[in-house]
């Protein structure tokens, strides 16, 4: 049980941090909560399930093309709506909160109340090392996320752009008089957090059916991640991920599986109350 | 100047004939509130409901209404939650005047119901919420046209258990009304029948169970008893299947319809088959001849056939509502409680009558015939009961 426990936590811990990356991006440049982030999950799981099963595509294509049309619709949306708020908080909240509802419908409206779940990649399950069974999919959606996470460290680290969001979320005056647009920067990173969203989607819908409400879990989750991580570190978000998936799967087999998310916020409290800017946070000064 | 008198004159006679005309025309139709969760998880339920009560208003519209005029049914959305059932509960009679009320399929949202059905003094007739202390607390104005948790369980599951001749039984429960509930039940009547089991509870929304699987497989049982509603299931036949749990142990989905929903088999897979679910509806066995016309009806006006049976009870409980008015004579709440008390109507699931015996859940209760059906190679097979079975449980 114990390695069954260990092995489940990390690949949950996996797609908890690769969820939360998105939120912690958004948060991070631009000082935006963005409450919506689990319908753009939704929304890319959906998008893949239509190009996928029901127009024909094969499903990796399927998946580019979900998280594409995850992004543009991230911009119009940083466009649109997101934009307008900068320098209220509290404004960007409550219309992300709104939209996040809006979305909610109009996905029952659209999809219908069923789960809706492209196809798998690999089918089966795999005997690991005698021990216990574990779903291919699983496996294969571990390596995906595992895969997208690294590029994204890679994108922030080795290129220009990457260089421009983390100068700009460590000091965006700074940024701006050394030349960078941050106005175009929030719309690019609000869409790649959406896109971030999105890629976790299309890796997890064929393990996680789609329904209108599912992305309301998992947003909250993220959002734990990227508390306990500490607000806009990345490096946080993937060990707040880890430390969630660990805790919830050993709690589940050794305490009690009524209550498996309780054990998230018990460690997020423990953290908060000895470091109140989470674990990798920056302190105020 | 002249214009604008005109104008002003012809606003104020339009203003005035909607006021005059507006009641007489309300007057022309009796309206029968109904409660169900149309968002949130378990938005299919409302859209069976939805289905439902299309078909019972124009069944009994075209069999001339009731008291004479047409039945018009008002839905009010709970989402599931407790707060908003209470509260569109009360919008219904207060705002919307309906004279009784149907529906209802979480188990929590029928509890804060009744409170209100009691306290406003208006008829309400649950129709698959299943927890017993909902016709339990035996209120004057609540009934229930539909399973309760231990008619399920006494009647069907435990039965069948004992007819199998499982000697090793886990029970999985969702940690809601319904889940903890049912779940209570069946470790009685498996102490009763003398069967082994285990027990655990999982969160209503958890994806991942595969924690909860490795625990059940180890106790090695031989059955499932599963009360996980909605996608959950889903998440469990799947996830049962890749861990190894199943084929050896059979599942039983406690609730039944998500074992029917339209993509059960694009979301689980082979896993689905062999899997076994309680329903009151067979895709070919019927049981009463308004049964087929239902059947026929459906395909009808949706184009498809009916799966989920929770569109059947709602057809059924617009129909038992209907014939209490028509028999009360009146919209009278007290006259119409003793109207609903008198039910003696054949509907789909058989003939519909409502104990009145108080002391326990079977006090205005009318508990329909339950089956125990399994998926084999796609085709349903009655398993339970005896006389009704069209097969033998494969595994």
């Amino acid at each position: 049980m114990l390695a069954l426990a260990i092995t489940n936590g990390l690949v949950i811990g996996m797609i908890y941090a690769l969820t939360a990356l998105g939120v912690s991006l958004v948060v991070g440049i631009m000082n935006v909560v963005n409450f919506a982030h689990g319908e753009f999950y939704i929304l890319a799981g959906y998008f893949s399930y239509i190009f996928a099963h029901t127009m024909g595509f094969d499903p990796f294509a399927a998946m580019f093309i979900a998280v594409c049309a995850v992004f543009l619709f991230g911009v119009l949306v940083e466009y649109t709506i997101i934009r307008p708020t900068y320098g209220d908080e509290l404004y960007s909240l409550i219309l992300t909160f709104i939209l996040s509802i809006v979305l909610q419908n109009a996905y029952l409206l659209i999809f219908g109340p069923y789960p809706n779940k492209p196809p798998n990649w690999v089918s089966g399950a795999t005997n690991v090392f005698g021990l216990f069974y574990y779903g291919n999919q699983r496996l294969a959606a571990l390596a995906a996320g595992v895969a997208v996470i690294v590029l994204f460290f890679a994108m922030l680290k080795m290129t220009w752009f990457g260089r421009m969001i983390r100068a700009t979320s460590q000091d965006r005056e700074m940024a701006e008089l050394n030349g960078i647009n941050t106005k175009r920067l929030n719309m690019l990173s609000f869409g790649l957090g959406c896109a971030l969203a999105g890629a976790a989607g299309v890796i997890l819908a064929p393990v996680f059916p789609v329904t209108p409400t599912a992305g309301v879990p998992l947003a909250l989750t993220a959002f734990v991640c990227v508390v306990l991580g500490g607000m806009g570190s990345m490096r946080g978000c993937i060990v707040g991920g880890l430390i969630l998936g660990l805790v919830e799967n050993l709690g589940a087999a050794y305490v009690s599986t009524g209550y498996k998310h309780v054990f998230m916020f018990i460690i997020l409290i423990l953290v908060l109350l000895v470091r109140p800017s989470g674990l990798f946070g920056r302190s105020e000064a | 100047m002249k214009k604008c008198r005109m104008l002003i004159c012809l606003m104020l006679a339009t203003v005035g004939t909607v006021l005059l005309l507006g009641p007489a025309l309300a007057a022309d139709t009796i309206k029968v509130g109904v409660v169900g969760p149309r968002t949130g998880g378990a938005a299919a339920t409302g859209k069976a409901f939805e289905e439902g009560i299309q078909l019972a208003t124009e069944y009994v519209n075209a069999k001339g209404g009731v008291l004479g005029k047409k039945l018009e049914v008002v839905f009010e959305d709970t989402a599931g939650a407790p707060d908003k059932a209470a509260s569109g509960f009360e919008r219904l009679v207060t705002r919307d005047k309906v004279v009784m009320v149907l529906g209802e399929s979480h188990s929590s949202a029928a509890l804060a119901e009744i409170e209100v059905a009691n306290r406003l003094k208006v008829p309400f007739v649950v129709v698959e919420a299943w927890a017993d202390p909902i016709t339990a607390k035996n209120y004057k104005y609540v009934f229930r046209a539909g399973p309760s948790n231990s008619g399920v369980v006494n009647e069907s599951i435990a039965k069948w258990v004992a007819h199998e001749g499982f000697k090793k039984a886990y029970i999985v429960a969702e940690n809601t009304d319904w889940g903890i509930g049912i779940a209570d039940l069946c470790k009685a009547a498996l102490d009763t029948i003398g069967v082994e089991y285990g027990f655990l509870m999982t969160e209503r929304t958890s994806q991942d169970l595969y924690t909860e699987l490795n625990k059940i497989k180890a106790f090695n049982p031989d059955v499932v008893l599963a009360f996980v509603y909605g996608t959950g299931l889903h998440y469990l036949v799947a996830q049962a299947g890749e861990v190894g749990l199943t084929p050896k142990a059979a599942v039983l989905d406690g609730a039944g319809p998500p074992s029917l929903w339209p993509d059960f088999w694009t979301n689980v897979g082979d896993y689905g088959d062999g899997a076994t679910f309680v329903s009151s509806m067979h895709e070919k066995v019927e049981l009463t001849e308004l049964a087929a016309q239902f059947r026929e009806s459906y395909v009808k006006a949706f184009g498809k056939s009916p799966t989920d049976y929770k569109s059947r009870s709602m057809f059924d409980a617009v129909l038992i509502a209907a014939d209490a008015i028509n028999r009360a004579g009146s919209t009278d709440a007290d006259i119409l409680v003793d109207a609903l008390e008198k039910t003696e109507l054949l509907v789909t699931r058989g003939t519909a009558r409502f104990g009145t015996t108080k002391g326990g859940p079977e006090y205005h209760h009318w508990m329909p015939p339950m089956l125990i059906i399994q998926w084999q190679n796609k085709e349903q097979v009655v398993l339970y009961p005896p006389d009704a079975a069209t097969g033998k449980l494969k595994r």
